[in-house]
């Protein structure tokens, strides 16, 4: 990873951002909050101030998990991209995050307690991502064309949502609540307690990055090239597969669905940054990722109190017209 | 550098058989042989990744199917018959990448990598190309490039599968004269595959060809062969 002077630019210009975003973030929700309070939500926490309260229970969980869901999807979309080769991939066009519903929506509705816990809808939701994730993986064998595999991902997705709707209705109301409360995609359901868990798995999935960018770097010449550099290709794919399980799932379990940002946001990098050198691309996605949900999450704070976005409506309403734009320059 | 001794090379069933043949160092061979019988199927040999059905083939005294994969990718490099570009990756970062092997764990160049990229491409003259886009060049010159980065690999063998098929006569003349040059100047064992009689009996390499009659690989020093003994031998 050799960063050239503009690359530096960008960097400072991004490290500069993310921190007045995330202040703008913490101050646009509906209730006023004085400065004090958030350092005492922090760090002499009282539970009797309502301000502390709010500040701990739902801005900086709800901060946190913009950044972590932003950075981690941008980072999974952009181990799609280069394995599969193709532009277009993502973990939620290949079905990935499907795979998470379809097992949340099995653990959620299966009434089992430990099923139904925090902990059960994690374990399921990473498992979900990870199965399918094996089995996009193995279709990538049999298809030769970018297309087809992004319409298998995308079969895959209707599939498991297929699955997903016949289980709704066999549930009963208080699990269906639950269920689509989390299908609808939400920054908010985080709690404070949760942040130690996800934290912990998204520093897994980071410290386990580093070791595939000299692969991922060595894959955009394809495969039977990869080999020829030494790269052990099968381990490789398997390892992206897991990362990208880890990192969705989490993501998944704690945010329902989000669309779209695994696949815009690494393309937008690679413009911005126009090299194939992985570490710098991570570095992009991350912060790249974390600051348009974090953007795109400020804009859903500021209208709150007239209305309600999903954070998964307002990602594809900007999303899908990038994706088509990209789509368009790529044939035109 | 590469011993072949009573191998039989195929892919299920056997394609053509070898005796004895030792590929050295410092030349450059040109393998000819008609389609299907088998050339593609040689050089996936040699690299071991296809076993040969019979026989054993010893790249530097190891057995090739016994080398690990690291190790091999200092040994060999190989370069496609065609390299489309790449979005995004530029000249130098394109021939960096034959340094993998070479890397630590994140895959850093170091000032001494930086170096052997240099000089790679000072070798095929393509400095002035080293910071456009592998998208924004011509077919011959993505294929000069292409074999920078093999010899930014720093292997004793580089194996090349039909690199002048989609280039014009210009090119295909540049792209066997530097393979020459190269050959002679860093002391490498150069396998170059080709349908372009006229152009290996040109650039005086050796010739390796597979015997379309007797179904066995046979080698010929440079200028023994006549054109019309070629496609006796081989077509």
């Amino acid at each position: 990873m050799i960063l050239n002077r503009k690359h530096k630019i960008i960097f400072l210009i991004l490290i500069a951002l993310l921190p007045l975003l995330l202040g703008i973030h913490l101050f646009s929700g509906e209730i006023n909050i004085e400065f004090k309070h958030f350092w005492n939500a922090i760090f002499q926490f009282n539970d009797t101030n309502t301000s502390e309260v709010i500040v701990r229970e739902f801005r900086i969980p709800r901060m946190v998990i913009a950044v972590i869901a932003g950075g981690g999807l941008s980072i999974a979309g952009l181990f799609m991209q280069t394995m599969f080769n193709n532009p277009l991939a993502g973990p939620y066009i290949l079905g990935i995050n499907s795979g998470s519903s379809l097992f949340v929506a099995f653990s959620v509705m299966s009434g089992i307690p430990f099923l139904t816990s925090n902990l059960g809808t994690i374990s399921s939701s990473l498992l979900g991502a990870f199965i399918f994730g094996m089995i996009i993986l193995s279709f990538s064998y049999l298809v030769k064309s970018h297309i087809s595999l992004l319409l298998i991902g995308i079969m895959l997705g209707g599939f498991a949502s297929a699955i997903v709707s016949i289980l709704q209705s066999l549930s009963d109301p208080q699990e269906l609540k639950q269920f689509t409360m989390w299908s609808m995609g939400s920054l908010q359901q985080v709690e404070f307690e949760d942040l130690s868990i996800i934290l912990f798995f998204s520093m897994i999935g980071a410290i386990s990055s580093l070791f595939v960018i000299k692969p991922l770097n060595a894959l955009v010449l394809g495969e039977s090239q990869a080999l020829t550099l030494g790269i052990h290709v099968k381990y490789v794919r398997l390892a992206l597969i897991i990362i990208t399980a880890i990192l969705t799932g989490v993501i998944t379990a704690f945010c329902g669905p989000i669309a779209f940002v695994g696949l815009a946001v690494p393309n937008l990098v690679k413009m911005i940054f126009k090299t194939q050198s992985h570490g710098i691309l991570m570095l992009g996605c991350f912060f790249i990722g974390s600051l348009f949900l974090i953007s795109c999450d400020i804009i859903i704070q500021l209208v709150e109190s007239s209305i309600h976005i999903p954070i998964n409506a307002l990602t594809s309403i900007i999303g899908a017209p990038f994706v088509i734009a990209i789509v368009l320059k790529r044939l035109a | 550098m590469i011993e072949i001794k009573q191998v039989k090379i195929g892919y299920k069933k056997c394609l053509f058989s070898i005796e004895e043949i030792h590929l050295e160092r410092g030349k450059v061979y040109s393998l000819i042989g008609a389609n299907g019988a088998g050339k593609t199927t040689f050089l996936q040999t040699i690299q071991g990744n296809i076993p040969a059905i019979q026989g054993l083939i010893k790249v530097d005294d190891k057995n090739i199917l016994e080398i690990d994969r690291y190790t091999k990718s200092t040994l060999i490099a190989f370069v496609n018959s065609k390299f489309d570009g790449i979005e995004y990756l530029k000249v130098k970062d394109y021939v960096g990448l034959g340094r993998i092997p070479y890397t630590n764990a994140l895959g850093r160049l170091s000032l001494l990598d930086m170096e052997i990229v240099n000089k790679s491409i000072h070798q095929l003259n393509i400095e002035k190309l080293a910071d456009l886009n592998t998208t924004e060049l011509s077919d011959g010159e993505r294929q000069l490039t292409a074999i920078a980065r093999a010899i930014c690999q720093e292997t004793a063998i580089i194996i090349l599968d039909e690199p002048t098929a989609f280039l014009d006569y210009a090119n295909r003349k540049i792209v066997m004269e530097e393979m020459k040059k190269i050959a002679s100047s860093l002391n490498l064992c150069i396998i170059i595959s080709t349908h372009d009689l006229e152009l290996c009996l040109e650039s005086e390499t050796e010739i390796l060809i597979i015997n379309k009659s007797t179904k066995k690989m046979q080698v010929f020093p440079k200028n023994q062969l006549l054109k019309s003994e070629l496609v006796e031998i081989g077509f």
